[in-house]
């Protein structure tokens, strides 16, 4: 019985093939369309994330109480090597780093700019978010007096590979102190506080400019497998200053969240135009169907077996346009993943707002699940109204309409 | 036709609610959007030109790209001259600008130090406006620093204390100098804030020998849509091959890209909704023609001709999108008006984004009535496209076939 029926639905769904063909069409193409939209932007957010992630805090970091106020190097870790070492060993901690910042002047004969300088070790950072692939020219080498410097901060003081600079701050004894760098590399992380002040030199040799003891750091970042254990850190070291990323960063929270919120009123908005495109033609096509109904129901056929016949003809219409549009997304979505939107032509303005400029998509498996719900829904809702026209209508009645 | 065509409306009223409505929404939402996002574009390069940055700079040719003292302009009375019989221009302030380090007690920051005839930065440029403790800069030359609000929070200065600076002068001497705070600023632009301190150019000239000299001359021009032409006047009226003339676009090269990127991504995303609705509107067309092909066949019995049961369906659609549009246009229009000039003010939005720049706490709108127009413009053309199908389709019958149709 249940054969026949859904045979019937399937019929009867692509009977008038013009219409059906185009409320498929429009359910393909709105939701390929917001597919991809939706994955760029998440993907766009996710990029941002990714590589604040790597290239600063990690999913958590730690600081003494006061550092992140006051900036001071007397506010550093004394004992952060040991601290490291600890987590190190953690189960769900992937890697650890360490970094020693001070803020001051970096200077070419020509031009200076407020820098932050940042110790740091190469293989310690390759490992917790492969920095080399931040390089944007020249080569990943800090030795002797090399520093890596970022890009933008490279733009504004004219400064290229070779060049010479002066970075000049205060030791932990307050005495001006200040080192000669040759630039060895220009770093890109879209890090938009990073690529604006950053030069990074050797740990080794900045604890040494500074006046601090190789124990010490101002930074301990982790990249966690576990996000979980960010609370148990919190507790575990009362007495830092421990964050996580979000807490860290919370434009990027805030950015999620309007992209969230954006990406849902989108969702809604397209979904209710598509409920509606689908009741016009579902009700239409029952509509002039009365009497064949009247018919079938004269003959023996209950309103619930109708009932299901309708909803199955609607899913038919609903679902060809599912499966034809998650295709059509998915294909334009994987394109965007791998290839990514090449917008070299606007560089300068995306990487100024932390965007890199060929953007690549994410794909979730909650675009296709939700969009789904979403088409059955409203592929079931679009016939509720004709099907409680037909069930106040007696057979008789329907029998005779004429239209 | 015209005629036929409303009496049709008026009798499939279903579709011809549905259209209009359809019809009218996206009009509404086109021009709000839109203006909403002219208006958010405009407010922050306006924000950004208001705070620092001139809507022309002059430059010694050399400055940007290498920078340094040699490229510093040298004779800065003798372009003022050319500029104050400029028309166009509101604001003229040439700025000397150095960088070096300010210390106090145990903190250190870099500095941009900058000199400033404060008269006639306070004309143009928010800089006073910007003031948060303190006072501005004074006539008189002394030795009072107008500094960042996050600058002075970094080096831990308070108002009259005294912080030292240590750089270099116009001839890459050393220098030092004892500054003491009289006035912090807040404009919003977090490296901004952090990074500058003002001082009295005439006191600041003698410190750096920098005496008619200047890093830049930053203008300020009364209508920016007539940037293009008073660069254009400036570059014939000073010597053109000794210095270089820039209008924020250049300046601001990466906001005005960034905006780009920002439209571009706006006009996609509504872009998806014009789709879903010009498929609807299609859809609601084809139904209703689908409906009257029994009708189509007898008109075309009697007489009429492909042309005129086309230019039927066009009158309909004329007739709906008209009478949606003509409703919808003055309703987005006001609301794009009335928010251009009472702009929505959500507070902290300036502090989350500090870093960014973004120093407005307001939701601005900008009302265009070319902008308005065009929006109006694409709506219109969606709704005749979407005729387009129905109209092929009915005319693909035979008047013999279309009137047999069931």
């Amino acid at each position: 019985m249940y054969r026949l029926l859904l045979k019937l639905s399937f019929k009867n769904a692509f009977a008038r093939l013009s219409r059906t063909l185009l409320v498929i069409v429009m359910i393909a193409v709105s939701m390929s369309m917001m597919l991809s939209i939706e994955g760029l932007y998440d993907g766009m957010t996710n990029s941002m994330v990714d590589r604040v992630k790597r290239s600063d805090c990690g999913e958590v970091s730690m600081y003494s109480k006061n550092y992140r106020t006051s900036r001071a190097l007397k506010d550093n870790i004394a004992n952060a090597q040991s601290i490291a070492q600890t987590l190190e060993k953690k189960k769900g901690v992937k890697s650890v780093v360490l970094r020693l910042q001070a803020d001051g002047l970096g200077s070419t004969a020509r031009k200076s700019a407020f820098s932050t300088i940042i110790g740091i070790n190469l293989v310690a950072e390759e490992k917790f978010g492969g920095f080399s692939e931040f390089l944007k020219k020249g080569s990943m080498d800090i030795s002797k007096n090399g520093v890596l410097v970022g890009s933008e901060l490279a733009k504004k003081l004219k400064l290229k590979v070779s060049d010479k600079l002066v970075f000049s701050t205060q030791n932990l004894q307050g005495e001006i102190t200040g080192m000669a760098l040759r630039v060895r590399g220009i770093i890109q992380t879209n890090n938009v506080v990073l690529d604006r002040a950053a030069l990074y030199v050797d740990t080794k040799r900045l604890h040494k400019l500074l006046g601090l003891s190789a124990q010490s750091a101002t930074q301990i970042a982790l990249r966690l497998e576990d996000e979980h254990l960010i609370e148990l850190l919190k507790k575990r070291y009362a007495d830092l200053d421990v964050k996580s990323l979000l807490e860290l960063y919370p434009m990027i929270q805030q950015m999620q969240e309007l992209m969230k919120i954006f990406n849902a009123i989108t969702f809604f908005i397209v979904m209710l135009v598509v409920f509606i495109g689908i009741m016009g033609v579902m009700y239409v096509s029952i509509l002039e169907r009365i009497r064949e109904f009247g018919i079938m129901r004269s003959i023996g056929m209950s309103y619930a077996l109708l009932r299901r016949q309708i909803f199955a003809e609607a899913l038919f219409v609903g679902l060809s346009g599912y499966v034809i549009g998650a295709l059509i997304g998915y294909v334009v979505l994987y394109y965007l993943k791998v290839y990514g939107l090449d917008l070299s032509a606007f560089a300068e303005g995306l990487e100024s707002f932390g965007y890199s400029s060929i953007l690549h998509a994410s794909i979730e498996l909650h675009y296709f699940s939700a969009t789904f719900l979403a088409i059955v829904a409203a592929s079931l809702l679009s016939v509720v109204l004709p099907l409680r026209k037909i069930k106040h209508m007696s057979i008789v009645d329907a029998t005779k309409v004429v239209i | 036709m015209f005629a036929l065509a409303v009496k049709n409306i008026l009798f499939y009223k279903s579709r011809s609610i549905t259209t209009f409505v359809l019809i009218f929404i996206s009009t509404f939402f086109f021009i709000v959007y839109v203006a909403l996002m002219d208006g958010a574009h405009s407010a922050i390069l306006q924000n950004a030109l208001k705070v620092y940055t001139g809507a022309i700079e002059i430059y010694k040719k050399g400055y940007r790209e290498k920078g340094g003292n040699e490229y510093l302009i040298r004779d800065v009375k003798k372009i003022e001259d050319v500029l104050q019989n400029i028309k166009g221009i509101n604001s003229y302030s040439a700025r000397y600008e150095s960088y070096g380090l300010l210390a106090y007690k145990d903190y250190s920051s870099g500095v941009m130090m900058v000199g400033i005839d404060p008269q006639k930065e306070s004309r143009n440029s928010s800089l006073k406006e910007a003031l948060s403790a303190g006072e501005y800069l004074s006539e008189q030359p002394n030795n009072c620093l107008y500094m960042g609000s996050n600058l002075a929070k970094r080096l831990h200065l308070q108002l009259h204390e005294e912080t030292s600076f240590i750089g270099s002068a116009s001839d890459d001497s050393f220098v030092a100098e004892i500054f003491k705070l009289c006035g912090e600023f807040t404009t919003g632009d977090y490296e901004f804030d952090s990074s500058a301190a003002f001082a009295n150019r005439r006191y600041l000239d003698g410190v750096m020998l920098s005496e008619n000299m200047a890093s830049y001359i930053a203008i300020r021009v009364d209508k920016l849509s007539e940037v293009e032409m008073i660069q254009k006047e400036i570059e014939q009226k000073i010597e053109s091959d000794k210095y270089e003339v820039v209008s924020w676009k250049t300046l601001m090269k990466s906001m005005v890209e960034a905006m780009k990127v920002d439209s571009i991504f706006g006009y996609i995303s509504i872009s998806l909704f014009f789709v879903v609705i010009f498929f609807v509107i299609m859809i609601f067309g084809f139904i209703n023609v689908s409906a009257r092909l029994h009708e189509f066949g007898v008109l075309r019995s009697i007489g009429l001709s492909r042309a005129e049961i086309r230019a039927l369906l066009f009158w309909e659609i004329f007739i709906l999108a008209s009478s949606a549009v003509v409703l919808a246009t003055p309703l987005g229009a006001y609301v794009a008006y009335y928010y251009s000039v009472h702009p929505i003010v959500i507070e902290g939005i300036s502090q989350t984004y500090k870093e960014y720049g973004i120093v407005s706490d307001t939701i601005n709108f900008s009302f265009n009535t070319f902008t308005i127009f065009w929006n109006v413009g694409v709506i219109y053309l969606l709704s005749f496209l979407s005729i387009v199908y129905p109209v092929h389709y009915v005319n693909k019958f035979t008047p013999l076939e279309a009137a047999r149709h069931v």
